[in-house]
């Protein structure tokens, strides 16, 4: 898929209990902040909540339900896998991206592979589809424009 | 997201601009260098309007200019704006940040308590 940011990075605990460590304590590692949070000037609680169909959320404050949800579940495969999606607060109605985690066991411990993709995802009314709307979106561009990006930086 | 990186609209529009096989095939063709939108025809085997057409979503995207070619007034030639590519790369870049810090910040959570399990 065109677009995609990949980030690893080994960690010394077994993929079962990075997976959980992940998700369950994810309030507690999630850096705070505009850059990292979802709301200029409150910090709330981030959250997952388990299982696919759950959703990653901050919550500013329940009872009154001010939540953001960043997005829906679309794999839980404890020890293994996670994909939720991923949805900014700038982003336009209808554009949602794809984060992927990846818990691979390796000697003294896991090694996570984070991608995130699904950045040309546009809704069908965007001006650019105009006459377009049968050119399959996803998945058409591949390697392309990373390769091109690669290119012009060495021209540049 | 840093203010050094461009709007996220900016990202779109340049990206929505290269979800075309032909344009795509046309910037690799201007890659090379500036050519007449008439090589650009006859390159891609496509009608003059359609190559007008492909040619007119890059220019209002900001990803090709046109000029007039010297001596020629009528005859114009399209070239690559690399600022697209850079800010495309460059926004790229803040996310991949974004995530290194995120995970760093998550390994050192990870390794300080291991195998604790529950707590809040």
């Amino acid at each position: 898929m065109s677009g995609k940011v990949a980030v690893a990075v080994r960690l010394a605990v077994d993929p079962a209990e990075a997976f959980r460590a992940f998700t369950e304590d994810v309030d507690l590692w999630w850096q705070r902040g505009i850059k990292f949070r979802f709301h200029p000037r409150k910090n709330g609680v981030m959250r997952f909540e388990p299982g696919e169909g759950g959703r990653l959320v901050e919550v500013y404050d329940e009872a009154a339900g001010d939540i953001y949800e960043v997005g829906r579940i679309l794999v839980w495969q404890p020890g293994e896998r996670l994909v939720f999606e991923w949805r900014a607060p700038n982003y336009r109605e209808g554009q949602v991206t794809e984060v992927e985690l990846r818990f691979q066991p390796v000697e003294g411990g896991t090694r996570i592979l984070l991608e995130h993709r699904g950045w040309e995802t546009l809704p069908g009314d965007h001006p650019a589809r105009h006459g377009l709307a049968d050119v399959p979106f996803l998945g058409t561009m591949g390697g392309w424009w990373q390769e091109q990006l690669a290119a012009l930086k060495e021209r540049l | 997201m840093r203010e050094a990186a461009p709007p996220p609209e900016e990202i779109d529009r340049i990206l929505s601009a290269l979800a075309d096989p032909t344009r795509r095939r046309m910037v690799d063709m201007l890659r090379e260098g500036p050519r007449r939108a008439g090589d650009l025809a006859a390159a891609f085997a496509i009608s003059g309007p359609a190559v007008s057409r492909h040619l007119r979503v890059l220019r209002e995207n900001d990803l090709i200019e046109e000029s007039r070619e010297a001596g020629d007034a009528r005859a114009r030639l399209y070239s690559l704006r690399a600022q697209p590519f850079t800010e495309l790369q460059g926004w790229l870049e803040e996310v991949a940040a974004f995530w290194t810090v995120q995970l760093g910040a998550f390994k050192a959570h990870a390794e300080k308590k291991p195998r604790r399990g529950k707590r809040k």
